[in-house]
């Protein structure tokens, strides 16, 4: 995938989201607006955002992240952050951020299981 | 074999963080840094490339390897920006007079093994930082 290229794709009620390997400033910020305008176009109810290829996770690319998730959440919807790399689940921990309420997956096999489970949960609830 | 490695950048655009991390990266995979400590070092280089172009406008980032009884690699990034108030408080983790989470200078330093600050009030900031190859 080129650099810069933000993969948009929904599977059922979940959008899958890959961000390209070493994404600039300008990429991850959109990735943000892409990615909650793309919740409301398809009325999802779910969103992965796989980072398996991504390299480096810093102070700014962490905090959009966060904050997308917490968007997302406003608008209804459940994240799971798939496929951080074990390089950079050390660097970003002793760099200090948390990803406080977020949830996590192995891969992405494993994030769709999650989100299955946790709709199929919120609908017998309903 | 003193000079393994070195090299210098202008920081002046967004872009050249991204190039100021593919060139870190280059340098640390030639001196032969494992998976995870090239990860730490450019993540550093990436909070300290930023730093400079949000609150100094632009700066330079150089490299070198270090080949004495120790191997390593030494980065030094240099702004004529407006300097830090307060070094020892930016080196508190939660601090930030920026838009940012004040994770980046403490967190830089746990990254690497050794950081300097050394900055003036309305001349700039220089930030050293090394990491030894461990073997």
């Amino acid at each position: 995938m080129p650099n810069g290229t933000v993969s948009v794709i929904k599977i059922r009620d979940i959008l899958l989201v890959t961000v390209p390997s070493d994404p600039d400033d300008i990429t991850v910020s959109e990735l943000q607006e892409q990615v909650l305008y793309a919740m409301e176009r398809h009325s999802a109810k779910g969103l992965i955002l796989d980072i398996s290829t991504v390299e480096t996770v810093d102070s700014f690319f962490a905090r959009t992240i966060s904050e997308t998730v917490k968007m997302v959440a406003l608008m209804g919807g459940l994240s799971v952050l798939s496929g951080m790399r074990a390089c950079v689940a050390v660097t970003t921990t002793q760099l200090g951020l948390t990803f406080e309420q977020t949830l996590t997956a192995l891969d992405v096999d494993r994030a769709m299981d999650m989100l299955s489970v946790a709709m199929d949960d919120k609908g017998d609830s309903a | 074999m003193n000079t393994l490695c070195q090299g210098e950048m202008l920081i002046d655009t967004e872009n050249d963080i991204v190039m100021a991390r593919k060139s870190v990266r280059e340098a640390a995979v030639t001196l032969g840094f494992g998976v995870t400590d090239v990860t730490r070092i450019v993540t550093a280089a990436s909070e300290l490339t930023r730093n400079i172009y949000v609150y100094a406008g632009s700066g330079i980032m150089r490299w070198h390897s270090i080949n004495d009884s120790n191997v390593g690699l030494e980065l030094v990034f240099e702004d004529k920006g407006p300097g830090i108030i307060d070094v020892k408080l930016a080196m508190e983790p939660g601090y930030s007079t920026g838009k940012g989470l004040g994770m980046g200078l403490p967190g830089t330093k746990r990254l690497m093994d050794e950081m300097d600050v050394l900055s003036e009030i309305g001349k700039g900031t220089t930030i050293r930082i090394r990491k030894w190859l461990r073997q």
